[in-house]
């Protein structure tokens, strides 16, 4: 087996990165985040029903982003962040691309409402869940009562944290409407900001939760 | 009539000096400007929209997604490109094989990196670009590099060794290097004689990361042809078309640079780097767009950091508090590059002082500019030996601070802060706090030039329907310039910040310096508030015929409205009257419109448990003066992000070697940490209004310098125990309770 797959691949097992490869070595045991089930991929339909399944290359998957369907080819590698970055057209650029790595927010997004890194979420899992970055909780037009508070309160310097910390407080005070100090902080302590927003950050959080409309 | 001059008589002329930064650093250069230059900004507290809170302009762009930076930049065709590194503190490339790379589907080019010996690990070996970021990733894992490997040194006490592997390249320089020696030593060692209390210690400050959020890189919009737009996450938008031109074999004026929105600086984003020189390689190689942005690991290991310091200080004072003499051997900690470090006493006067500052180098990365360089470094030590010195003679520190600082400012902004904290609830003993945790306070006071320089030229346009446009090329660092250079238009006009709007960051637009230094209010807002004045009488001529021929000086600018003699019209109106063409302000820079010179004073109360190490920041105050608030709003953000950011530095923050490896252990945040929504205390950001200078003054490295200090002050004074070695982890708290139970060794 790993013979043929090296002559197919036509490269020397050493020189051969390929993500799809480790894939297949490691089939459904592995990155469960790769093993589709009940996904929904144009390109296998038939398939659809049956046992959880492995994909590679480029699958058609259609996700469900601030309200409106998307079609996009991915990788089932692709996270769910460059997905939306990189591959729907036009981008979704609200969420942050900063580590990479979950330890810092800003590529926060809401899944059926919950805070969720999407650095950390695999495109192929997003199907069937509704994506909601910042751009769908406000327009500069139309501020939501959470962004509305973090200008008016100057939440924001650089701005680059500010779609993470956006989406986290919008989706923790639908949890939490009327929340403490203290309850604000343990909210928002997965999302770092460089620049030294915390207090205004805290400030606007709370005013929002006062202003009863979130 | 007016009596007009002549136009060959020429204006007097006088000479100042004033900073230029160039690469993050101040210099300052002698320049001549009018003597008499206009109208001034008038007095501080008569603006109305200047010296108030107003939300920034950008806001509500930024917190809804819509701001695009660099880093969100897609063009047609664009490949993605990564960078491969050297695992190595110091190495020779041997071979690079980058067959298989090329062979990977969707992988259009690889390139080289410039250098082929690699004096930190880290450095950049090749570039590669490829269809997808993640098909860039399989790239770089598929180049083969053969490396000779050489011997290295990566922390500053065995680099000083005499046997120590070489870090620099020159064949006679080594590792250890006087750089300046300043004051007489037989004068100080007369002075020491003369101290009732001495005090001589060591003092080191670890070297920390920028951490902008969005990491550096460009997007290179280029397919071939003759000309290019490069979208930089920059501090110098003017500083990209040159090097990038270079790099793409184009005219440097058929390169066009973009930065509307960018994630951050903090003195690390100056010039096109190397990941943009790369780009552009990669881009002029297969005639298709490219970008290249670092990845949080590149972040840490190659995009510079705050140098570090070592400094062997001996500080001597008279029972009265008088500082007699101030001796220090200062290692400036810049891995290859030359580090940065202010020199001691720093802002303190003392009677006598000798000073030797060396560069020290180790096989890393390059320390960097990063906001104040230099300066937090040599306030950490000189403020935890002037607490220290202060300690030994019975003395309060914030006493013991006036007697040694000649400048008067120093004085209000420390009683005030000592009012503002309660510093009388301070421990009178430290660690005398019964239980096992306690609260301490310490202060410290910094300082900064902030002075702009003559580089902005800005088109302010008045068009017919009433629109209004203020036009540089400058950037907005999240400091809040599109807010200020909007305010100051219309507040000449008497207009809402709405009726105004800024075009900033392209290089097409009037030239404007790099915010580096705290440069950039000072040399842009005269400029814009020259080119609003020049536009007001070129309006004001305009509109004259409509209100009795009233002369300029006579017309007011209020609430919407153009009024003289009597007579009103709405800004519609009077626009109405305008030629077709508008009218157009070209803002020239005023030396009498801003000035330097700032101060500021911290205090930090903090708690700290004995038992377990672990020290919890209580409460946060700064003051800061800077002449002419611009916005307090954001002022205040500022002076928040300054201390919030030595918060990190005193406590939590450092970049770990490994000895062996010659390796960064920390590059990522789940390692390296910065402060978090559990960290933050109270803060309380105060602007010091008792500065009267009508003058812009940039402040955003005066409010990280100080509070560092004020920190470390307070963890002796809440637990008893001196720790001179940055960041304070709980590990020295332990340790050093442990070695000395009572405290200060």
């Amino acid at each position: 087996m790993k013979k043929s797959r090296d002559e197919k691949d036509g490269q020397p097992e050493s020189h051969n990165p390929s993500r799809r490869k480790f894939l297949k070595g490691v089939g459904i045991a592995g990155a469960g985040a790769a093993v589709v089930d009940k996904l929904w991929i144009e390109a296998d339909a038939k398939e659809q029903a049956g046992a959880p399944k492995v994909v590679s290359g480029n699958v058609r998957i259609t996700l469900d982003v601030n309200g409106q369907k998307r079609a996009v080819d991915v990788e089932p590698r692709t996270t769910l962040l460059n997905t939306l970055r990189n591959r729907l057209e036009p981008g979704v650029t609200g969420p942050k691309l900063v580590c990479e790595a979950g330890t810092c927010g800003a590529c926060t997004v809401l899944l059926d409402g919950k805070p969720a890194y999407s650095c950390l979420v695999l495109a192929v899992d997003a199907v069937n869940k509704k994506i909601t970055t910042v751009e769908g909780l406000g327009t500069p037009e139309k501020l939501s009562p959470v962004q509305r508070a973090f200008v008016e309160k100057d939440a924001l310097m650089c701005g680059f944290c500010t779609p993470g910390f956006v989406t986290t407080i919008s989706a923790y005070l639908k949890k939490n409407p009327n929340p403490s100090l203290a309850e604000i902080r343990e909210a928002c302590k997965g999302n770092f900001c460089r620049c030294g927003t915390y207090p205004r950050v805290f400030e606007a959080a709370l005013a929002a939760a006062k202003s009863g409309t979130v | 009539m007016q009596q007009q001059q002549p136009a060959s008589a020429p204006k007097p002329k006088k000479k100042i000096r004033v900073p230029r930064v160039i690469n993050g650093i101040e210099q300052m250069v002698e320049i001549e400007v009018d003597e008499d230059s206009g109208p001034g900004w008038g007095p501080n507290d008569k603006h109305t929209l200047l010296n108030h809170p107003m939300q920034r302009v950008d806001g509500p762009l930024k917190v809804t997604g819509a701001a695009h930076y660099t880093y969100d930049m897609r063009v047609p065709n664009m490949l993605y490109a990564r960078i491969k590194r050297c695992p190595h503190a110091h190495a020779k490339i041997a071979s690079i094989d980058t067959s298989a790379a090329e062979k990977i589907p969707g992988v259009a080019a690889v390139v080289p990196a410039p250098l082929t010996e690699l004096r930190f690990a880290g450095a950049p070996v090749a570039a590669v670009a490829a269809s997808s970021p993640e098909v860039a990733a399989d790239a770089l894992r598929a180049i083969v590099v053969k490396y000779e490997v050489l011997p290295h040194v990566v922390h500053a006490r065995a680099a000083i060794a005499p046997d120590a592997p070489k870090v620099v390249e020159q064949k006679d320089e080594a590792n250890l290097q006087q750089k300046a020696k300043q004051g007489d030593l037989q004068k100080v060692e007369a002075a020491f004689a003369t101290a009732d209390a001495i005090v001589e210690e060591e003092y080191i400050s670890q070297r920390v990361h920028h951490t902008c959020l969005e990491t550096h890189g460009v997007v290179v919009d280029y397919s071939g042809g003759d000309t290019a737009t490069v979208y930089a996450s920059t501090q110098g938008t003017f500083t990209i078309p040159g090097d990038a031109a270079q790099a793409l074999g184009l005219p440097e004026s058929n390169v066009t640079s973009v930065v509307q929105h960018m994630g951050g600086g903090f003195g690390s984003k100056f010039g096109i780097g190397v990941e943009g020189m790369l780009a552009c390689k990669l881009s002029k190689q297969t005639k298709t767009p490219v970008k290249l942005m670092l990845t949080r690991y590149d972040e840490f290991v190659m995009a510079g950091n705050r140098s570090g310091s070592w400094q062997k200080l001996k500080g001597g004072v008279k029972n009265d508090g008088t500082l007699v003499a101030l001796q220090a051997r200062q290692y400036r900690l810049g891995g290859i590059g030359q580090g940065s470090q202010a020199g001691q006493p720093y802002i303190y006067k003392a009677g006598e002082f000798y000073r030797e500052v060396y560069s020290l180098h180790t096989n890393e990365d390059s320390s960097i500019a990063m906001r104040a360089p230099g300066h937090p470094q040599a306030s950490f030590a000189m403020e935890s030996l002037m607490d220290e010195l202060a300690y030994k003679i019975k003395m309060d520190p914030v006493a013991f601070r006036i007697k040694n600082l000649t400048d008067p400012v120093y004085h209000r902004q420390l009683e005030r802060g000592a009012k503002v904290i309660g510093w009388e609830r301070r421990n009178s003993i430290p660690g005398g706090n019964p239980g096992p945790r306690k609260r301490g306070m310490g202060c410290a006071v910094g300082t900064w030039g902030g002075g702009g320089n003559n580089q902005c030229k800005v088109d302010v346009t008045i068009a017919r329907d009433g629109s209004v446009k203020v036009a540089v090329g400058t950037q907005d660092l999240g400091t809040g310039t599109r807010t200020f250079t909007r305010a100051i238009v219309a507040e000449e006009f008497g207009l809402r910040l709405a009726d105004v709007k800024e075009e900033i960051g392209n290089s097409r637009l009037g030239g404007a310096n790099s915010s580096g230094g705290s440069t950039t209010a000072a040399s842009l807002s005269p400029s814009v508030k020259d080119g609003a004045i020049k536009a007001r009488l070129a309006f004001s001529e305009k509109v004259a015929s409509l209100l009795d021929n009233a002369k300029p000086e006579e017309i007011t600018f209020a609430n919407g409205n153009v009024t003289a003699k009597g007579k009103t019209l709405t800004w519609k109106q009077a626009c109405a009257a305008l030629p077709a063409s508008g009218v157009v302000g070209h803002g020239e820079w005023r030396s009498d419109l801003q000035s330097r010179g700032i101060h500021g004073a911290s205090f930090v109360e903090v708690e700290v448990d004995v038992e377990t190490g672990h020290i919890t920041p209580v409460k946060m105050l700064h003051i800061q003066d800077g002449g002419l608030p611009l916005n307090r709003l954001t002022l205040e953000s500022q002076i928040n992000g300054g201390m919030l950011q030595s918060l990190g530095m005193a406590l939590w923050e450092g970049r770990v070697m490994d000895a062996d490896l010659g390796m960064q252990v920390n590059p990522g945040f789940g390692d390296y940490k910065i402060p978090g929504a559990l960290e933050i205390p109270e803060m309380i950001p105060l602007i010091d209004d008792d500065d009267k200078r009508e003058a812009v003054i940039g402040i955003a490295e005066g409010c990280i310098i100080p509070s560092l200090g004020a920190i470390v002050n307070a963890v002796f004074n809440a637990c008893g125990l001196r720790v001179r070695e940055l960041p304070i982890t709980p590990d020295k708290i332990l340790m050093g309770l442990m070695k000395n139970p009572s405290g200060t060794a």
